[in-house]
């Protein structure tokens, strides 16, 4: 064989041995191992520390709002409704640690990629769990395109301004009575006594002698005191109502805040047409107020047995905004004069006991 | 030769070749028995071992995803998951699942379509790191309207893994298509490949990133994080070789579609209730 042919020929050995060695030097030990890839991929990938971890992990310390939570619409499996701790409250992640876990962003600014690929330590779910309405809209606004099934409301009538927790409790969403304040433990006695100097305009046992008046009798004392207190601080106005308030005391507040919610209401009459009209347009009220105007919840007044005179009166000053209340004053937006007229007269005539 | 010349042959000659015969027959059945017997147990002892995770054997499962689009509520607690699980860049634009809104308005023929990473909808939250869909049509004349949660199909025929040329993106025998990030140098030939949009490029990493179904959860027996905080079980995971599994359950009691399936892919993420427009 000539010579130049040899040499060529070991020049071509050669490169293809040291190709060979490259390959063999370069590539992964496991690639190939269980085909086309690195196969030691697949147990690093698959050895990430878990964010969320579950229901049974927060249970073991946070009893009481498991429990809560437990009895809820929102855990109703029944139904197809997982709403659990983590849908809201975000990942667990390493909580409860003494040691901040570095943020994503924060590990992109260190710049390493290894920090980035081993720890997928995004940030813990506390922090980042909102306070306000934004929390509970996300599933709750109505919207198209979410089924009907799903629990929605139109935001404006049925809370205006007010946060979702003035009403529930997001562990258990029903109407939330315990986060509102207690009834006032006022001295019967000396109410009665007090309310002499009311009995010229709201009558001496809480019956108005004047529909443009409210009734007082039977209504909720915490309602009641709050009244006081907005007319006293200036929050509420009345011209009458304003000088009164100046004048009394905390505990006198109190004191006739028991006297008027133990005496005896009546229902007044009023044109049943209207009435049954007005019980039509009552869905959204029933929500705080009652189905028939009488509500368990001590910070609202109860409605039946109102003069219909002072609801009409009352609904068009939230609609026109020169009495306000974050939830009032949005919803009396959504009523026309009928409405008010006839929710007035149903409310009215609705038995108050 | 032949016939004359064997009949010459010695009574004790033919004997032996008999003898001889005999016992090549019974070796070759014996030996044939024994192969038969020994080589199923040798080949799965022999087979290559199974990747190193703590209580998995990859041989087992069969993992598969079913989305109803009749029960999503467009919550987006699931982006907001799968961000946080993975360590996904907090903004709107990567994500490993997302969801699409379809509305079809009274008189139009043609869905309007927008995702959670839409500038009206990051509007909505007045943050690129929360996400919400706004309400711009709730006093639209909508006709029909309807959330379709995405995400990776992992494919039982992945054009990625096809197109890979470094074999950084793969599929596992559990019917599961990752990435090997340190293999991975940034082509995107994947993320054209992919017919459903389902890769994005890790700008921050400089690789393509994608869902694994969590495979670091699927692993420990957990659920992937999207399936762990849907409060309305519009996301369904399991493995389809027990039955009993959501996923299987989900298959047989629905009537499921797969997502363009004549692009050849097969699919392995099943859904109810979309529409024609929904690809």
């Amino acid at each position: 064989m000539p010579k130049h042919i040899v040499r060529l020929m070991l020049l071509v050995a050669v490169a293809a041995a040291a190709a060979l060695g490259a390959k063999a030097y370069f590539t992964d030990k496991s690639y190939y191992r269980y085909g086309h890839y690195r196969g030691d991929s697949v147990a690093e990938i698959a050895g990430d520390t878990p964010r969320f971890r579950g229901n049974a992990y927060c249970k073991s310390c946070h009893q009481k709002q498991y429990a809560a939570w437990e009895g809820s619409p929102h855990n109703n499996p029944a139904a197809g409704k997982h709403v659990v701790c983590e849908v809201c409250h975000g990942p667990v992640g390493p909580h409860p640690s003494t040691v901040a876990t570095p943020s994503f962003d924060e590990r992109i600014a260190l710049g390493s990629r290894a920090a980035v690929l081993t720890d997928k330590g995004a940030p813990s779910g506390q922090s980042s769990l909102p306070r306000d309405k934004t929390l509970c809209i996300q599933c709750h606004e109505a919207m198209p395109g979410r089924p009907s099934a799903q629990r929605q409301v139109a935001l404006a009538a049925h809370s205006g301004t007010a946060e979702c927790s003035t009403c529930h409790d997001p562990h258990e969403p029903k109407i939330y009575f315990s986060n509102l304040q207690a009834p006032p433990k006022g001295n019967v006695q000396a109410g009665k006594t007090l309310a002499a100097q009311c009995a010229a305009c709201h009558g001496p046992a809480g019956h108005s002698v004047n529909p443009e008046w409210p009734n007082l009798a039977g209504q909720h004392a915490g309602y009641l005191l709050k009244s006081l207190q907005a007319f006293k601080a200036g929050t509420r106005a009345n011209e009458m109502m304003s000088g009164m308030a100046a004048g009394l005391s905390d505990s006198d507040m109190e004191n006739l805040a028991a006297y008027f919610s133990g005496e005896s209401c009546k229902k007044s009459a009023g044109d049943p047409a209207l009435a049954a009209l007005g019980k039509a347009r009552s869905n959204t009220c029933a929500l705080c107020h009652g189905a028939a105007g009488v509500g368990g919840n001590p910070s609202w007044p109860n409605l039946a047995g109102q003069n219909a005179s002072y609801l009409t009166a009352s609904l068009k000053s939230f609609r026109s905004g020169s009495r306000s209340h974050p939830v009032m004053t949005s919803v009396a937006k959504t009523l026309s004069d009928d409405d008010i007229d006839r929710l007035a007269v149903f409310y009215a005539s609705a038995n108050c006991k | 030769m032949d016939h004359q010349d064997e009949e010459k042959k010695p009574k004790a000659e033919n004997a032996l070749r008999r003898n001889f015969l005999r016992a090549v027959g019974v070796g070759a059945a014996c030996a044939g028995a024994w192969v038969s017997k020994t080589l199923p147990a040798k080949s799965l002892a022999d087979e290559t071992p199974i990747p190193d995770i703590p209580g998995y054997d990859w041989r087992k499962h069969k993992w598969a995803f079913g989305v109803d689009a009749t029960r999503c509520i467009g919550c987006l607690r699931c982006v907001e998951a799968c961000k946080a699980e993975n360590g996904v860049a907090r903004d709107a634009h990567h994500f490993r699942t997302w969801v699409e809104r379809y509305v079809y308005l009274q008189g139009d023929d043609q869905a309007h379509v927008d995702s959670q990473s839409e500038p009206g909808n990051i509007a909505a939250s007045g943050s690129e790191q929360a996400f919400r869909f706004d309400n711009r049509y709730q006093n639209a004349p909508v006709e029909k309207a309807f959330f379709v949660p995405k995400l990776c199909n992992h494919c039982t025929h992945p054009a990625c893994v096809q197109v890979c040329p470094t074999g950084a993106t793969y599929q596992t025998k559990d019917g599961v298509v990752l990435i090997d990030h340190s293999y991975c140098i940034g082509c995107q030939y994947c993320v054209q490949a992919c017919p459903y949009g389902a890769r994005e490029f890790n700008h921050a990493m400089g690789v393509t990133d994608k869902c694994t179904w969590c495979y670091h959860r699927i692993t420990k027996g957990l659920q992937p994080a999207c399936v762990e905080v849907c409060p309305v079980e519009a996301r369904v995971f399991g493995d389809r070789n027990d039955p009993e599994s959501p996923i299987s359950r989900f298959i047989k009691n629905n009537r499921v579609s797969v997502l363009k399936p004549y692009t050849g892919n097969a699919p392995n993420v099943f859904y109810v209730g979309i529409d024609k427009e929904v690809s």
